[in-house]
């Protein structure tokens, strides 16, 4: 463990919705709209729902599957799509060919669900986003944990989740600074394995802080 | 002298002196004449206990408004990272001021709404500027009718209507000032009032409140040219926008956690207003809260309720209001009266609308809350129960399936029998039924709370000043 060179900005980001031009009222439609909808939209309703529904610990995962589930009745393909998982992915485009291919092939096996309307429409949305600072900076450890501890659940998602579109890397802005800055590449990897599916926002805070203060007090006692 | 239930019946108020302030325009009100439309004489005339006991005295006037709360009130609901949100996200817009505009200033959800927001826009140092307009009994007539034909209700448009409809909003134009940097004007009434944007260096905003799923097409297809002026619109569910070329953004409706409907209340209060309506806190209580109107199916919550008490004991609190100043709500009443029978554990609340204390204490007192609506707007009676982590049971209408995700913040039934159903389950299951309270809780906390619908507008603002910056340098 070495002293960091450069702080941890804890930033966190607010989102406006904005109602999109598209609109799904059969599953047809739902694959078609997913080919031709804006990169934001497949953003919005995978990455950033997330975050509006942080304290969901298990059973929601995208507005896509839940559709599908909820208003469709399809629960085969509702599985499919939840069990997408955005940290898969580094840039929307591959998310956005996967989503497609799940519809498809279910389309292809179900050929008579694909016109059957929904009880609701699906509306695309997206969402402006405004990157704003927090209070902290640490550039310590200990300074670290205690902004973890402060910080709001959309810091969170912000560092945590959003932060792989931004690296292009399969990473987290946390994992990178805990491995670049502090030099504990174990703590990062392990932060890196964290499941956001079957946990609440402030769940992955608490094992983020967990694993964070583990790999403190072993490099102390080494 | 007409009893209060007459009054309320026969006069609506309206702001029409040429006020320029919510205040003035309260003050500077008429009462106008509701027409005679032939319906039934409402059978209820006071407040009432509908099984034959008297309400208490202390609900029957009004109590004395409480002054809104300040910011730092909710640091302990939302955080002290949220509020440090709002400060950064109010801190570059210093300097920058709004200006609300809609059509009254007492009364409503609109009006509810903006005696909340003003004040804490202003705290943040964003000063907000609130008018009302200003009209005669024709031009209420005309909006009233083009509110109900925005519903869908057919409507005949004549040229008449919307010579009065443009006389007024020129007259309006004509008297307001806008020299702020964003002017949000709330509803279809002043929608007019963009003739003005010309001479403005504002952005304009139309906020929309109500459903335009399913507009009468002429009444839409008059207004729409003045919508489509704005630069953006902002609607309170996907499902109630229109396609239009310009930017809609989605607010959703919020309640205020510090309300006298909303804020926490001691046990002891809790008890008392149980007590006194007859209220048996020792045994389940499955409560509904709405108005007594066939939309909310209150006929069908008492059949939900007889079907489920075959297999679980409860109560059930039906309670509201509407059938005192409203004839068909006391058709209603009688309808729900007759269906509940002589069942003592069915108490029915024809509440006077200043009661919101007591519906705090009801749903906090309630086992279940139920909101078995056949057509809703937002329903924020259901963000209410959420709020206050009630397991709620409600109809998949409307804004309903924005706040309850099946299963998991609430369930969402769609029959009486799929209702009763839930009713069984929900109290016979109680760690579930505690679970998706808590997290419709936080559903409630993180998208449709006062406090969020002031983040909306700061970051609105700046995203409208961002874009028209970009404009002015063309980039």
């Amino acid at each position: 463990m070495r002293t960091p060179d450069k702080p941890f900005y804890f930033n966190t980001s607010e989102h406006l919705l904005r109602i999109g031009r598209q609109k799904a009222t059969t599953l047809c439609e739902l694959w078609q709209a997913l080919q031709t909808c804006p990169d934001d939209s497949i953003f919005q309703h995978t990455f950033c729902t997330l975050q509006e529904h942080h304290f969901i610990q298990q059973g929601f995962s995208n507005d896509f599957a839940h559709w599908c589930l909820s208003a469709c009745n399809e629960p085969v393909l509702a599985e499919q799509l939840a069990s997408v998982d955005v940290r898969e992915f580094t840039a929307i485009e591959g998310l956005r060919r996967r989503m497609v291919s799940i519809v498809d092939d279910f389309l292809q096996r179900h050929p008579r669900s694909g016109s059957k309307a929904g009880h609701e429409p699906f509306y695309f949305c997206a969402a402006d986003i405004v990157v704003l600072p927090t209070p902290f900076s640490p550039d310590s450890l200990p300074g670290f944990l205690d902004g973890l501890k402060q910080v709001s659940v959309h810091s969170i998602h912000h560092h945590f989740i959003e932060a792989r579109l931004r690296l292009h890397l399969m990473s987290n802005d946390f994992s990178q600074w805990l491995e670049e800055e502090v030099g504990l590449p174990q703590a990062a990897d392990a932060i890196e394995r964290i499941d956001i599916y079957t946990n609440t926002m402030e769940g992955v805070r608490q094992q983020i802080a967990t694993i964070v203060e583990q790999a403190s007090n072993w490099d102390n006692q080494n | 002298m007409k009893s209060q239930s007459e009054d309320q019946r026969a006069t609506v108020t309206r702001s029409t002196a040429g006020s320029q302030t919510p205040a003035e325009a309260a003050e500077a009100t008429t009462e106008i004449e509701v027409p005679d439309i032939g319906a039934p004489e409402p059978v209820a005339t006071e407040p009432s206990r509908g099984n034959g006991r008297p309400l208490p005295p202390s609900v029957l006037t009004p109590p004395p408004p409480a002054p809104p709360p300040h910011l730092d009130d909710y640091r302990n609901i939302i955080g002290q990272a949220h509020l440090d949100a709002l400060q950064f996200l109010a801190r570059d817009l210093k300097g920058k001021s709004i200006k609300m505009v809609n059509s009254t200033a007492v009364g409503g959800g609109v009006a509810e709404i903006l005696n909340r927001l003003v004040p804490l826009l202003a705290e943040l140092e964003v000063p907000t500027h609130w008018d009302v307009i200003t009209g005669g009994n024709d031009f209420f007539e005309v909006t009233k009718a083009f509110h109900n034909a925005l519903h869908g209700s057919s409507y005949e448009l004549t040229k008449a209507a919307q010579e009065i409809f443009l006389m007024y909003n020129e007259q309006n134009r004509e008297r307001l000032q806008f020299g702020e940097e964003m002017v949000v004007i709330h509803d279809p009434q002043p929608v007019g009032l963009i003739r003005s944007r010309d001479k403005t260096r504002a952005s304009w905003v139309w906020r929309c409140h109500i459903d335009l799923s399913n507009p009468d097409a002429h009444v839409w297809d008059f207004l729409r040219p003045f919508v489509e002026r704005y630069d953006a619109a902002i609607f309170s569910s996907q499902s109630f926008a229109r396609q239009l070329p310009i930017p809609q953004y989605l607010f959703y409706p919020c309640i205020d956690p510090l309300s006298e409907k909303n804020k926490e209340l001691p046990d002891a209060v809790v008890q008392k207003i149980c007590d006194d309506f007859g209220i048996d806190r020792s045994r389940p209580i499955v409560t509904q809260v709405s108005r007594f109107d066939r939309l909310k199916d209150p006929v069908g919550v008492v059949h939900a309720y007889k079907l489920a008490k075959k297999y679980v004991d409860c109560q059930l609190v039906l309670a509201g209001g509407g059938a005192s100043d409203d004839p068909e709500g006391a058709v209603v009443l009688q309808e729900v009266k007759r269906a509940a029978g002589d069942d003592r554990d069915i108490i029915i609340l024809d509440l006077p609308p200043w009661c919101a204390l007591e519906i705090n204490a009801i749903q906090r007192a309630s086992t279940i809350v139920v909101q078995k609506s056949l057509k809703e707007g937002f329903g924020l009676t259901v963000t209410e129960a959420l709020w206050k982590g009630k397991p709620t049971i409600a109809g998949a209408v409307g804004g309903i399936p924005n706040q309850i995700i099946h299963k998991l913040t609430g369930v969402l039934v769609h029959s009486v029998e799929g209702c009763a159903y839930q009713i069984r389950y929900l109290l016979t299951h109680p760690d579930f039924a505690k679970r998706i309270g808590a997290s419709g809780h936080e559903h409630v906390k993180e998208n449709f709370l006062m406090t969020t619908n002031v983040k909306r507008w700061l970051l609105l603002i700046r995203i409208l000043e961002r874009a028209k910056s970009r404009r002015a340098t063309g980039r």
